[in-house]
């Protein structure tokens, strides 16, 4: 599914500044140009979770990026651990 | 639900400071997006979440102490976490494999492990997009070819197969997603959905009709154009046929997985005249069979 900045906006209630921020933090990372955003669900649930730090575990902005990269670092590490499995299972599978 | 102030570990007394203390402490824990290994993390994260949502804030909490609202109504409803999108197989702008390259970069059988996953990662097949079609029921008897517009305006051209049923799943080879390097596009799945059709009814193979006719029809018998879900044919009804009679067109049914087709049944209903009609009620009173047969003498009730 792909969202314009406007439907992106009113899906997440976000504003328009606070948008421009996250981008420019690399928060989250739209694709399409400048001039025409293009955002998915994964960005939505992404803006949802930088939402929950900020609010209800009051990390600030700092923080916020540190505990993305980090977050990203392990999603990237269950997805080789994922594939890991897959190849291991096929493997032991052939012979 | 359970008690908010139990859910999490607080007493009822506790200041705005402390009930806040204590959710962060959990939610840590327990927020679905930060701990993805923990599959229980969702209900238990969505429990703390509701009883925070209703004592965490001032205004609430005093009504709920006040016994003026209660506890059912406030859980959060389900959400998609980043986490389902992130764990997800498919791509997507934030995968991240800096937590491990060092490891691919070095010569033992691990590293080579790695690399093939990351071979395998980078050239996995598209994903299943799964549609929805209605289609007309007689469509679905004698197939069709129909065109799908799919939510960004592309079409995909479907060839219905004659007799497909409801809830049949057709699979266009190469019509899904697009996958990533040489890994090649996934399929479209299509769920087919027969409307129901205002004459024609389905069991299996047969095909059932409640045809309609005059009493001169029924009691002389006649010639009928009857529709049939590949076009009108004509039925003889026999002499001195009743409401409920069933005729069989043979071969008119939707056709079997098997080879061969199942058939058309059609059920006869006499119609008298909408409105009342002299000729006709002179001539019954004047006909005395009329009044000696008795179609109710089977039964065995006092009537």
């Amino acid at each position: 599914m792909k969202l314009s900045k406007q439907e992106f906006l009113s899906l997440s209630g976000m504003g328009h500044d606070t948008l421009n921020t996250w981008i420019e933090e690399e928060w989250l990372v739209p694709s399409g140009t400048s001039l025409e955003l293009s955002f998915t669900e994964v960005d939505i649930a992404r803006a949802r979770l930088v939402r929950d730090l900020q609010m209800d575990f009051g990390v600030n902005d700092e923080g916020v990026g540190v505990i993305l990269n980090l977050v990203d670092q392990i999603y990237g590490m269950r997805r080789a651990l994922m594939e890991l499995r897959r190849t291991v299972r096929s493997t032991s599978e052939r012979d | 639900m359970k008690d908010p102030y139990e859910i999490l570990g607080v007493a009822r007394t506790a200041s705005a400071e402390d009930l806040q203390k204590a959710y962060r402490k959990l939610a840590k824990k327990l927020h679905p997006d930060l701990n993805p290994g923990n599959a229980e993390a969702e209900e238990k994260f969505k429990e703390i979440a509701g009883a925070y949502d209703l004592v965490g804030d001032a205004e609430k909490r005093k009504k709920f102490d006040n016994g003026e609202i209660d506890v059912a109504g406030v859980e959060r409803p389900r959400q998609n976490y980043y986490r389902d999108y992130a764990s997800s197989e498919q791509d997507h702008p934030y995968a991240n494999n800096s937590g491990f390259t060092d490891f691919m970069d070095s010569e033992d059988g691990f590293a080579e492990l790695l690399r093939r996953s990351a071979r395998a990662q980078a050239n996995r097949r598209g994903h299943d997009l799964e549609y929805r079609l209605p289609i007309e029921f007689i469509e679905a008897i004698a197939g069709a070819n129909k065109r799908l517009t799919l939510p960004d305006g592309s079409t995909l051209d479907v060839a219905i197969p004659p007799g497909i049923i409801e809830g049949q799943v057709l699979r266009l080879r190469g019509k899904g997603a697009p996958g990533s390097g040489k890994g090649g596009f996934g399929d479209a799945l299509i769920e087919v959905e027969i409307r129901p059709d205002p004459l024609f009814t389905r069991q299996g193979d047969d095909i059932y009709l409640e045809l309609p006719v005059t009493l001169t029809e029924a009691v002389l018998g006649a010639l009928i154009k009857v529709p049939t879900p590949t076009g009108a044919v004509t039925m003889a009804v026999p002499k001195g046929s009743n409401t409920g009679t069933m005729l069989r067109l043979k071969g008119k049914g939707a056709p079997k997985h098997v080879g061969g087709q199942g058939d058309q049944f059609v059920k006869l209903k006499v119609m008298l005249p909408k409105e009342p009609n002299p000729e006709l009620e002179a001539f019954v009173s004047g006909w005395e069979s009329g009044m000696t047969y008795k179609p109710r003498e089977e039964w065995h009730h006092e009537t």
